[in-house]
C-alpha cells in the first residue's frame, strides 16, 4: 500500500514538474489544471485494479507531456500581457 | 607565530594575483564591470595588505550569500506557507501538522514541498519529503542543508 502510494506521489510530482516547462502561458496552466484536478478527482479511489490503471495512464501522460514540453518550446511565443512583469 | 601570520598574508597575496590575472578577461566582458575593477585594482604595485582586504570585500559581495537566521528562515516558510490557498493562515503554526491539523492531503503535501524547493532553490528528494509533516520539520531541515545553527 506504501510503496504504491509513494508511487503515486512521486508521479505527480513528477508531473507537476513537467507541466511548469511549458512556456507557453495556456500549455502550462492547462497542464497543471488538469494533472491537479484529476488527481484530486480520484483521490478517494480504492479498487486497486483501477488504481493500477490510473497509475499507467499517469505514467503513459507523463512521457506524452515530456515531448510535448519540448515540442511546445520549439515554437515559443511572446509571454501575454496577463504575465508581463511589473516595470 | 609572526611567520605564520606572514605566510597567510602571502598566500592571500598570491590568490589576489590569481584572481588579477582573470580579471581582465571578466571585465572584457561588460563595460560596467571594466570600470569598477580599474577603480578598485589599481596594479600590482598596491601593497599585499591593502589588495587582501580589498579582494575580500570583493568575495563578500559576489560570492557568498548573507547568511539568514533561524528566526528569518521561519518567518519564509510561514509566509510562503500562508500564501498557499488552502492553508487557514489562523490555524498555521510551526507545530501544526499539515494532515492532522491543517486539513490537507496528501497531493496538497507535494505542492508544498515543491514551493519549499523552489523557494530555497534546492531539491527535496522524496523519502525525505515524507518526513516533513510539519512547518517545524520543513525549517529544521532547511536550516541543517544551509548550515543555520541557532
Amino acid at each position: 500500500m506504501s510503496a504504491l502510494r509513494s508511487e503515486i506521489l512521486t508521479l505527480y510530482k513528477s508531473l507537476l514538474k513537467e507541466g511548469r516547462k511549458f512556456s507557453n502561458y495556456n500549455f502550462r496552466m492547462y497542464a497543471l489544471r488538469r494533472v491537479k484536478d484529476n488527481f484530486r478527482e480520484n483521490i478517494s479511489e480504492t479498487n486497486p485494479k483501477k488504481i493500477e490503471e490510473f497509475l499507467s495512464f499517469g505514467k503513459q501522460n507523463l512521457e506524452s507531456l515530456k515531448r510535448q514540453v519540448i515540442v511546445g518550446n520549439l515554437y515559443k511565443m511572446d509571454d501575454l500581457v496577463i504575465e508581463k512583469k511589473t516595470l | 607565530m609572526a611567520a605564520l601570520a606572514l605566510g597567510f598574508r602571502r598566500s592571500l597575496a598570491l590568490s589576489a594575483r590569481a584572481f588579477l590575472t582573470v580579471a581582465p578577461k571578466a571585465a572584457a566582458s561588460s563595460i560596467s564591470n571594466n570600470h569598477l575593477h580599474t577603480k578598485q585594482w589599481n596594479g600590482p604595485q598596491t601593497s599585499s595588505l591593502l589588495v587582501s582586504k580589498q579582494l575580500k570585500v570583493q568575495l563578500l559581495q559576489n560570492y557568498s550569500s548573507k547568511p539568514i537566521s533561524i528566526d528569518d528562515l521561519q518567518e519564509r516558510v510561514l509566509t510562503l506557507l500562508r500564501a498557499f490557498d488552502k492553508v487557514t493562515a489562523e490555524k498555521l503554526t510551526v507545530d501544526s501538522h499539515f494532515i492532522n491539523d491543517l486539513g490537507l492531503d496528501s497531493l496538497d503535501h507535494v505542492e508544498i514541498i515543491m514551493a519549499i524547493e523552489d523557494e530555497f532553490g534546492f531539491e527535496i528528494p522524496d523519502g525525505d519529503a515524507e518526513r516533513l509533516a510539519k512547518p517545524a520539520d520543513i525549517i529544521r531541515y532547511v536550516a541543517d542543508r544551509e548550515d543555520i545553527y541557532e
